[in-house]
């Protein structure tokens, strides 16, 4: 009955994007989630995900994968506490967190 | 531990077995008479002594029924109690306003309360402030020295705990041979609330306190100061608590006692070990900006 | 975007806990404590497999409004409903002590300190009260909040926040009560036992719980403010709780004395003349209530416009 942790890390050759400061967006309400990005050198994303969902571990991957590659994203360090959030709630907080990021 | 009859619904009984035998005087405290007997039945407020010592007693008193507020039944704490409790602790502290601390009168909760009133009437009106005001006046006897001792003999249940006990500066109970029911919810609901199974629940209580039902969950939380495992235990059991609060109370070390106290011996028994954590992470975090909020001068 | 000038005209009702923490305060001075950064969760959800939040669902910290430091604590309704648990509670606890020893400090160190300078507590409610999955932890942190509060008295005006989705009920509706001054929205609602728990104890005949007005009727702004148990009945926006408490921030502490409800004989006093009221009303429904107060449209009274609302209403008195 624990809680699920999940942790990966992406190879991302062609990114150029990066995180200038450490941002938190969301909550971990109900189908939602929240995010941490925090800077980290070009070449890979490591990924920590906490959720009480088990049997998605390849699903996350991909998510994650399509963000970085959408954003060009060169390297970071994400953790998400995840409530049952769908793939297309987990790819607008990331994004969210991103912009949030950048914008600061 | 074998089972005894429980004290459920007996709080005028534990009066007797509590005080000095016939000493007890209902409806008065100091300065202040309750005279109309159809005020806060539920409510039993007065004054006893105890080994000699004056002292306030409130005492639920589970056979009442307020007719003018019929959600208050059983031991419930409705409006007219929980403002009735607060006049017998002003009462106390207003008769012994001049007196050195060791002077001070103990206050002694006997706790057998399952909830507050929870009526339409009570929501118009503001339930939450009587109880309210019923807390703040016990912190406030506490912390200008007055002993508070809760005894719990019978339930101690959520938010009524939290009104009529836990401003407490110790608190005492009997232990689960009487059946003494001290939680927020039966474990069955709280499975049910919270989505997870029974048995589930049952197997992680036995290593964790912070969710299952009981006075040894609590004790191991810190929420209670001691187990009594016999009636004729409480009276000894007060008697000796009151000196040691008194005696702490002297030493200026009001820090080991009350609510914030109950923190410490909830880490020191293992029950309650994130809370220490926080609390160092947040002073730290905060004294380092702390100057920054400093008026410039 | 979390940016403090496009925060200031949002629906407060609608804002994040941190999203309301950063606005009520000035722009740029709000310093997070025990922020998602330290990610500190219960170790207790993780235990029942249930979600976690890096700041447990509370956000706390300090910031300053004029020359007034403010403690804020924020409760996020939308993590399991505001509970408070043993890290968020401890949070809790920590932000009032943090303030009172501030307070201490800083008389001691500057004796011209004025009354502005002094620290302040806001607290913005949203939350049930005790979190059930570590609910023996949550009832023993509720109380050390009452006892900060009590250790407040005369020093630090503590000042509640009330315009949430949820509210402030439960062991929570207790320390709401017992703050110096309360500021509702009347979209805000505040109590003690929520309208489930009064359906299963009165019958739906005597109060039907799935009926949103009779809800807020019973425990919503309006009525709180008539009841004088919300001191102050602001707009629904960040800017609306953050003016009134630019008001607030400043005065003396004596002065928040006179806003208190409860927490001295004379105030007690004064609450059972209301409790006599309601025993000989027994008013079916809160515009029973409304109509005692002097309101002649009564039934009418959640319907009319905010500003007029605020501008005409007759507020009970005894």
């Amino acid at each position: 009955m624990a809680l699920h942790t999940l942790e990966f890390e992406l190879e991302t050759t062609s990114g150029t994007a990066s995180i200038p400061a450490p941002t938190h967006v969301g909550v971990t309400g109900s189908s939602d989630l929240e995010v941490i990005l925090e800077p980290a050198p070009a070449g890979k994303v490591a990924v920590r995900i906490v959720t009480p969902v088990t049997g998605f571990d390849e699903l996350w991957k991909r998510v994650v994968k399509k963000f970085t590659d959408e954003t060009a994203l060169a390297g970071a360090r994400i953790e998400i506490n995840d409530n049952n959030a769908t793939p297309a709630v987990v790819l607008l907080r990331l994004k969210q967190a991103l912009t949030q990021a950048t914008a600061a | 531990m074998e089972m005894q009859e429980s004290m459920m619904g007996r709080g005028r009984e534990a009066i007797d077995m509590i005080v000095d035998a016939g000493s007890f005087q209902e409806n008065t405290v100091g300065a202040q008479s309750f005279d109309d007997p159809d005020f806060g039945p539920g409510a039993v407020v007065g004054t006893a002594t105890l080994d000699g010592m004056t002292c306030t007693m409130i005492v639920s008193d589970a056979d009442a029924f307020n007719e003018k507020f019929p959600v208050v039944y059983a031991g419930i704490i409705g409006m007219e109690e929980g403002y009735k409790m607060a006049q017998a602790v002003y009462a106390s502290i207003e008769a012994d306003a001049e007196k050195p601390l060791a002077e001070k009168r103990p206050l002694v909760l006997v706790v057998d309360t399952p909830g507050n009133g929870p009526g339409k009437v009570e929501e118009i009106f503001g339930m939450n402030k009587s109880t309210a005001a019923y807390q703040l006046a016990l912190a406030e006897a506490r912390l200008k020295g007055h002993a508070i001792i809760a005894m719990v003999i019978g339930r101690a249940i959520s938010g009524a705990f939290l009104c009529h006990g836990l401003q407490a500066d110790s608190i005492l109970s009997l232990d689960a041979n009487y059946g003494t029911m001290i939680h927020v919810m039966p474990l069955t609901s709280v499975s049910r609330i919270i989505k997870k199974p029974l048995e589930k629940l049952e197997e992680i209580s036995k290593h964790s306190a912070v969710f299952a039902a009981g006075p040894r969950f609590f004790y191991s939380l810190g929420g209670v100061g001691a187990l009594v495992d016999n009636v004729d235990g409480m009276r000894p059991a007060i008697i000796a608590r009151i000196q040691e609060v008194q005696t702490a109370k002297a030493e200026g070390k009001q820090d080991t006692l009350g609510p914030w106290g109950r923190g410490a011996l909830g880490a020191e028994r293992g029950g309650r070990v994130e809370r220490p954590k926080i609390l160092a992470l947040m002073d730290r975090e905060f004294a380092a900006v702390a100057e920054q909020y400093a008026p410039a001068r | 975007m979390s940016n403090w000038k496009n925060l200031q005209s949002r629906s407060f009702l609608e804002s994040s806990a941190r999203d309301r923490a950063l606005g009520l305060v000035d722009e740029g001075t709000f310093t997070e404590l025990a922020g998602p950064f330290d990610r500190v969760t219960s170790p207790h959800l993780a235990l029942l497999g249930d979600a976690v939040a890096f700041d447990d669902g509370i956000v706390t910290g300090v910031g300053r409004i004029g020359k007034t430091p403010v403690f804020v604590i924020s409760q996020e309704g939308k993590f399991i409903g505001g509970s408070v648990g043993e890290i968020g509670g401890a949070k809790m606890v920590n932000t009032i002590k943090l303030a009172i020893d501030f307070h201490d400090d800083l008389v001691a160190k500057y004796p011209d300190l004025s009354d502005a300078e002094k620290p302040v507590v806001v607290i913005s409610f949203e939350t049930g009260g005790v979190r059930l999955h570590e609910a023996n932890a949550g009832l023993l942190a509720h109380a050390e909040v009452m006892d900060q509060l009590q250790k407040a008295r005369g020093k630090v005006p503590v000042i509640a926040v009330i315009g949430s989705k949820v509210g402030a009920f439960g062991g929570m509706g207790f320390v709401a009560a017992a703050t110096d001054a309360i500021i509702m929205s009347e979209f805000g609602r505040l109590g003690l036992t929520g309208p489930e728990v009064i359906e299963q104890e009165m019958g739906k005949e005597e109060f039907d719980a799935s009926d949103r007005a009779l809800v807020y009727r019973t425990t919503g702004g309006r009525h709180k403010y008539i009841m004088g148990d919300a001191n102050f009945l602001v707009e629904d926006t960040i800017e609306g709780f953050r003016a009134k408490l630019v008001d607030l921030a400043p005065l003396p502490v004596a002065d928040f004395e006179a806003m208190r409800r409860i927490g001295s004989p004379e105030k007690v006093e004064h609450q059972l003349k209301l409790v006599a009221l309601a025993a000989e009303m027994q008013p079916k429904d809160a515009v029973d209530v409304w109509a005692k107060a002097g309101n002649e449209n009564a039934p009418g009274l959640l319907d009319v416009p905010f500003a007029e609302f605020v501008g005409s209403v007759k507020r009970l008195s005894v």
